[in-house]
């Protein structure tokens, strides 16, 4: 029984992770229908960026979030502007081709630059509590993997809010559901795309600046994080932020306690049968709005 | 003029491989063979991305299922190819079929993150089932054809034709396939294909079972790719489940139709004639000697797809050629 | 007026296509450059691989190039080819992106285009069974030395050759070891085995080796998991790993993962008493030197070409090495480059002894080789063929030690030159994270 606890837990604190992921995605795909197929350069970047400072300049990749978060946002809206709004008018395929030109294009650049040689970063803040583990009823926190967790969590809110209650959130929301109606108000449409393009991206790298903590940083590294992501902002509906977190955990969870019982290679496939399964009976996900 | 265009690109698409073998430059015959074989996968993939405009990333799984059934039926049956593939496309089709119909409940981007999903289900499944080969891989032994007609049925060239031999059985599938889709877009199911895809609410009304059609559809891009794969197969020796499962695949397909032009019969075609090309000389130019290992190739290719969507959206086919090679006045005006 | 633009462009093509063929094939010449072609997986998934096969490839061209008198290995003193009157080499190295459609294009390239003499790539095996057939047919020498698949060599090819071990010869010296090391002061309570491996072509093949060597060695298995390679968390696999609680595991993983391996096996506080693996991660220098940082690597054991502790007492590979870093931005020959390397080297001593490059005479000097071990920087008990496969590859034992470096193990004469105390068991988190760490 503790086992199942304890591969809950596991699942959870990863879920956490996985939301703070695929947040940036529930933005720009859920928020905006735009196709992003490189949403995992743009958490590579994040984590480059995060490794870079602290080898070079020893900035730890939690205050590293700032800077990165900054550069990362104009950088959204930089694309926005000089790529996807010429696509956007157009057929939803272009939009997917550009942002595949995107992928080959930022991940080669790095190549280029870096090498695809793995890199690491050395004696942050959360590496150095090392095995710091708090015990409650028989599970077992890995502190540092806990606090991550909780930071996401905390981060998440924070969108949360900015999403639900301030006037630049329900303006993008306006925007999402109707345009024209959006510009009859006072909205900028266009400027609302940017905005969205920003955080979005502002916020996948913040989660990869988390992330380097625990992971090697390389070129390829995008892909295996943000299949899941994908799967998690349509489980979760799209558009739906809260939809997005309770989706990420429900996957966390799925990850982990399928692979205590079932062969271990299949668990991204148990999420995605779980996806169909759901979508099956609940086709808008559990929170869209259809 | 579309006619002409049409003679004279065939005659060099059959006269093209000649002087090559003349040479001994076999490499640009298997260029054209991947320009064909991926011609082949987009005009498959047009059926549903373009006509039916259904969001679909995962009809590699399809072009998997070809390759092994018409693999496995060689290697344990001894059925050759002739007969293989069309029990391959049909295999593909079928399996599409029963796994479409449930997911038609989903519309739009959901959709397009199942077919994502089977595609996740199947990576596990390739690499291991023990039976078609697991990771290890299905191997093909090559068993040399005396006769030209019995390597052609058998889709095993052997010797310094083989390359020309490749090339010429992928341009007779793609040749096969175009024929086909150029008959789908005038009949009533691409006519019902193209009302889903403007209207489904509206082609409902009138009567359409979208759910059907959108099956349909999918099930006809899973047969192109299921052949697609058959060829794939005997040409490779090998089926791998990371290599016939890889997404690029369908990615490629997806970005030459989309250049070409989405939704129209010689999309696809224009597509795969330039991006291929491009990519190799970008590749054997600067993907190699002191660049090699930087990516530049790709950064390039990447910049070069960027700039394609930016400012042509609607594909190249949509540029006025006609106004460019001065097509006078037609009578018919 | 149409009918007659018709016919006029048939006649065009037809033309064209004729004054195409009327180019005459270059005339037979003296050979003016040795051009070896070589496809490597720059880019994509296999990329880190790929970038020490180019790396390896820099170093080779700079040895048989440049007059190095005093390096005793083939072609390093004398500029180029003596045997061919001093006719340099050149490689001609071309990305295939990690996709096998685009390894099999380029080979192609290489092949008819180029016109290569030799072929060399594509580091990583299934790819690399993907290019045999191509250079069979054409009958150019083909050559994967890192690639480590039994099978590449058990399809009775004529042209392909590999001086490194296959797997099967690498894991039998992992489980040999295991197995002798009770009669040699070793543990002599260790029975049970988990084996640890991701789900692609490369962890299989030693899964399956091990599977069957395993019980051959006295120990049974208790759990066998194969991993989905690109996982963002390992933490079930490593509680399932716990409750089987195992003596041994073998763990087979590629660095990106090992490093999710240990970081949730060190959240569990779990490690076996033996970490025993066999190339992945620890056949990845990167991945070595960051395991300096945190004791991570410390206590794992696995194979290894040459016993790398030793080795400076080869003044050859020092200087090899030497050369190589000038190429790697620093970074040492991790066993991969030396196996690569050592496979070059043997190459462009084929070619020497050749005095050619018709495909008939490179052949027969390739299996006429009869290499002795003094020629080599590494382990290897010489270089001698049987099917394309060098029977005479061998490695050792090596376990990283509490400085962050490999020290040898097996075999034993060797290891008694190392007078190296084997750490057992694995140590703890705690004892990792407590004792220093080697400077970096």
């Amino acid at each position: 029984m503790t086992e199942l606890a304890q591969a809950v837990v596991n699942g959870l604190q990863m879920g956490f992770l996985y939301a703070l992921v695929a947040v940036g995605l529930t933005i720009i795909w859920g928020l905006m229908e735009m196709i992003n197929f490189a949403h995992g350069e743009f958490l590579m970047l994040g984590m480059f960026g995060a490794w870079w400072l602290s080898a070079g300049y020893r900035l730890d990749p939690l205050l590293a979030i700032v800077p990165i978060a900054l550069v990362m946002y104009a950088f959204g809206v930089l694309v926005y502007r000089q790529l996807m709004r010429r696509v956007q008018g157009g057929d939803p395929f272009t939009q997917i081709f550009a942002t595949i030109g995107l992928l080959f294009l930022l991940q080669n650049a790095v190549v280029a630059g870096f090498t695809s040689d793995y890199r690491f970063v050395n004696d942050t803040f959360l590496q150095k509590l090392g095995g710091a583990k708090l015990t409650v009823l028989g599970v077992t926190f890995a502190v540092p993997l806990l606090l991550a967790a909780g930071l996401a969590l905390v981060l998440f809110l924070a969108l949360y809010l900015l999403i639900e209650r301030t006037e630049f959130g329900l303006a993008l929301q306006a925007t999402s559901e109707d345009r024209d109606a959006a510009r009859l108000v006072g909205i900028r449409p266009q400027r609302m795309f940017a905005m969205a393009w920003g955080l979005g991206a502002a916020l996948v790298a913040i989660a990869g600046a988390i992330l380097v903590n625990f992971f090697s940083v390389y070129p390829q590294v995008g892909l295996q994080f943000t299949v899941l992501a994908y799967a998690i902002v349509a489980l979760g509906g799209f558009g739906s932020i809260l939809g997005t977190l309770l989706a990420a955990l429900l996957v966390g969870v799925i990850q982990s306690v399928t692979v205590v019982y079932l062969p271990p290679a299949f668990k991204d496939a148990f999420v995605f049968a779980s996806y169909l399964l759901i979508g099956l009976l609940r086709p808008q996900g559990l929170f869209g709005r259809f | 003029m579309a006619r002409i265009a049409l003679i004279v690109g065939a005659l060099a698409a059959v006269v093209y491989p000649i002087p090559l073998q003349i040479q001994g430059t076999t490499y640009y015959q298997t260029v054209g063979f991947l320009v064909f074989v991926n011609a082949m996968l987009g005009l498959g993939w047009n059926v549903i991305g373009g006509w039916a405009g259904q969001f679909d990333f995962g009809p590699q799984v399809f072009f998997a299922v070809g390759a092994y059934t018409a693999g496995l039926l060689y290697v344990k049956l001894g059925v050759d190819a002739w007969l293989g593939l069309p029990i391959a496309a049909a295999m593909a089709a079928l399996i599409c079929a029963v796994l479409t119909y449930p997911l038609t409940r989903l519309r739009g981007h959901y959709f397009a993150i199942s077919t994502v999903a089977i595609w996740m289900i199947a990576q596990p499944i390739g690499a291991t089932w023990e039976y078609i080969g697991a990771a290890q891989g299905l191997f093909i032994p090559v068993k040399p054809r005396s006769h030209v007609v019995s390597a052609a049925l058998s889709l095993q060239f052997a010797g310094p034709t083989k390359a020309l031999g490749y090339y010429y059985a992928a341009l007779a599938l793609f040749a096969l396939t175009l024929g086909l889709m150029a008959w789908v877009e005038r009949s009533k199911l691409g006519f019902y294909f193209r009302a889903i895809r403007d209207d489904q609410e509206a082609a409902e009304g009138i009567g359409i079972d979208s759910r059907l059609y959108k099956v349909i559809a999918r099930s006809i891009t899973a047969a192109v790719f299921g052949a697609a794969g058959v060829l794939y197969a005997f040409w490779a020796l090998s089926v791998f489940p990371e290599q016939v499962l890889e997404l690029n695949w369908s990615t490629l397909p997806i970005m030459a139709t989309v250049v070409g032009g989405i939704g129209r019969l010689w999309g696809p075609v224009l597509g795969a004639v330039i991006l291929i090309p491009i990519s190799q000389v970008m590749s054997t130019t600067l993907g190699t000697g002191p660049l090699a290992g930087r990516g530049i190739d790709l950064i390039v290719y990447g910049l070069i797809i960027v700039v394609i969507a930016a400012f042509r959206p609607t594909g190249l086919l949509s540029l006025p050629w006609g106004r460019w090679f001065g097509r006078r006045r037609s009578a018919l005006a | 007026m149409r009918r007659i633009s018709v016919r006029l462009m048939i006649l065009t093509a037809l033309i064209a296509a004729a004054l195409a063929a009327a180019r005459t094939a270059p005339a037979q010449q003296k050979v003016t450059e040795v051009l070896i072609g070589s496809v490597l997986p720059l880019t994509g998934n296999f990329a880190s691989l790929g970038q020490q096969y180019l790396w390896s490839a820099k170093t080779a061209e700079d040895i048989v190039n440049n007059d190095y008198a005093d390096l005793q290995i083939p072609l390093g003193p004398g500029k180029g080819f003596p045997g061919l009157g001093g006719a340099p080499i050149r490689f001609i190295v071309r990305d295939d992106q990690s996709r096998g459609e685009q390894a099999r294009t380029i080979a192609e390239q290489l092949i008819s285009v180029d016109k290569v003499h030799w072929f060399n790539g594509e580091g990583t095996s299934g790819i690399t069974s993907l290019l045999q057939p191509v250079l069979e047919s054409a009958g150019i020498p083909m050559t994967c030395h890192a690639c480590a698949s039994p099978t590449l060599t058990e399809k009775g090819l004529k042209w392909f050759f590999r001086t490194g071990p296959n797997d099967k010869t690498m894991v039998a010296s992992v489980f040999t070891f295991l197995k002798e090391w009770p009669e040699k002061g070793g543990p002599k309570d260790l029975k049970t085995i988990a084996l640890f491996t991701c789900d692609n072509l490369f962890c299989q093949d030693n899964r399956k080796v091990a599977t069957d060597l395993a019980p051959k060695a006295g120990f049974k298995i208790v759990l066998d998991l194969t991993t989905k390679t690109g996982a963002t968390t390992l933490a079930s696999e490593v509680q399932r790993l716990q409750s089987a609680n195992p003596d041994v595991l073998f763990n087979v993983q590629y660095p990106a993962e090992t490093v999710v391996f240990e970081n949730d096996a060190k959240r569990a506080g779990w490690m076996p008493k033996v970490m025993a693996t066999s190339n992945g991660a620890y056949s990845d220098q990167t991945w070595l030197e960051a395991q300096k940082k945190t004791n991570g690597a410390a206590g794992w054991l696995g194979r290894d070409p040459t016993a790398i502790d030793l080795a400076q007492e080869r003044p050859a590979w020092k200087k090899v090495n030497e050369i190589y870093r000038k190429y790697s931005n620093g970074q040492n020959m991790g066993e991969l480059a030396m196996r690569e390397i050592t496979g070059l080297l043997w190459m462009a001593d084929v070619i020497n002894r050749a005095r050619s490059v018709e495909p008939a005479a490179l052949q027969k000097a390739a299996n006429e080789t009869s290499m002795g071990a003094d020629k080599l920087i590494i382990d290897y008990k010489g270089i001698k063929f049987e099917n394309g496969q060098n029977v005479l590859a061998t490695g050792v034992v090596t376990q990283v030690g509490w400085d962050g470096e490999k020290h040898t193990l097996w075999p034993w004469d060797l290891a008694a030159k190392a007078n190296f105390k084997p750490i057992f068991p694995s140590p703890s988190w705690q004892e990792r994270e407590s004792k220093p760490k080697p400077a970096s």
